[in-house]
């Protein structure tokens, strides 16, 4: 009996640690990576169809938690067929030189009520920047989390499309980029 | 002053030759932008056509509301009915394209998801969201739209030149900037 009872507690530990270290899978069909440059004042918008993200987060121990999210730069979409081909192009996102763009926290912190400031690496074109984005969470009924959040780029600093685009002011250096991530249960 | 009740007044002159004028401007740009590559210079000569088409479509309010205010002079009493019937016809289908042709360009922008921001400061609202379907099918009815006021333009045009040199009437000298008056009589 004391056997069965240490072997059940095993298995109770072990199941608790698989819930702080398994990553949540990613819900794709719900969730999008998108992002906003302005030319001359006019907002165009895209969105990349395709990324993986691994993301370990239990609320009750932000500490610990850990996001990495990957993005094939080949997926954006605008709607408008030249400027997708324009946005992965050479001077652009080069999707032949760098088809991943990458992000990979390096600390989590919780701020309270869903909310939490995540630093890490971003890297897009084979150039990488320190950020900081804001992350708020939302608890879902089956126990999965949807953590959405917003922050700006410079596209100067990956060299985002450089050359004639940069001149005369017509595209803003600033990208907006928002995402929202819908994760399952932790596991 | 003297009051010239044969020719138009001095606002539907200038809204008439403005638009004249940004007419000239919104097909040169446009007949060139079509024309080049995705890059800047692409951009800008698209924002500045829909800036023009923008001017274009507020002044014709303006001449609309003018022309509902103001009656136009009267027509020559020699010309005959069909001529004054097909006149009348031209006229509307000139006001009728004047705001057609902006609003399609206003609805294929929203729809192929390029908003119009005039002068690149004040955001006209998307009236439709993004679809590319709708987008190239209202590009064609701007397109199609084009040509048809092209044609009025040449229409509405001869005519102003048969009234001048084959009628030898007052009716293009209607429209026509006012010369500023010689020390003596002008001839009327």
């Amino acid at each position: 009996m004391k056997f069965l009872a240490r072997l059940v507690s095993l298995v109770l530990l072990l199941g608790a640690g698989a819930a702080q270290s398994a990553p949540r899978a990613l819900i794709a069909a719900n969730s999008h990576i998108d992002f906003s440059v302005k030319e001359m004042g006019v907002s165009v918008s895209g969105r990349f169809g395709h990324f993986d993200a691994s993301i370990d987060l239990d609320p009750a121990k932000p500490e610990i938690a850990h996001a990495a999210i990957t993005v094939d730069v080949a997926s954006l979409s605008t709607g408008d067929r030249d400027a997708d081909a324009i946005a992965v192009d050479k001077p652009w996102l080069a999707k032949l030189e760098f088809p991943k763009a990458s992000f990979t926290s390096s600390a989590i912190k919780a701020l309270g009520d869903n909310r939490y400031e995540v630093k890490g690496a971003l890297t897009i074109r084979g150039k990488t920047h320190d950020i900081t984005l804001p992350l708020t969470t939302s608890p879902q009924a089956d126990g999965g989390l949807v953590a959405s959040g917003s922050f700006t780029i410079r596209r100067s600093d990956y060299a985002i499309g450089g050359g004639e685009w940069n001149e005369g002011g017509v595209v803003a250096d600033e990208v907006a980029v928002s995402f929202v991530l819908a994760l399952g249960p932790a596991t | 002053m003297t009051t010239h009740s044969d020719g138009y007044s001095a606002p539907a002159k200038l809204g008439h030759w403005l638009i004249a004028l940004l007419l000239i401007a919104s097909y040169s740009i446009a007949w060139t932008m079509v024309d080049l590559r995705m890059s800047p210079t692409r951009l800008r000569l698209f924002n500045y056509h829909k800036w023009v088409g923008v001017t274009i479509f507020a002044l014709a309010v303006l001449r609309l509301l003018w022309r509902l205010l103001q009656r136009p002079p009267p027509l020559p009493a020699a010309m005959p009915p069909w001529e004054r019937q097909a006149a009348a016809i031209v006229h509307r289908l000139l006001y009728l394209l004047l705001f057609a042709l902006p609003l399609s360009g206003w609805l294929m922008s929203s729809a192929k998801g390029f908003q119009t921001v005039y002068f690149g400061r004040w955001p006209i609202p998307d009236a439709i969201g993004k679809n590319a379907a709708l987008g190239a099918a209202l590009t064609s009815v701007h397109v199609a739209l084009t040509w048809l006021l092209l044609a009025l333009v040449a229409t509405h045009v001869l005519a102003a030149l048969k009234h001048q040199f084959v009628d030898r009437d007052a009716v293009l000298r209607r429209m026509l900037p006012r010369l500023p008056r010689r020390h003596s009589s002008e001839p009327s």
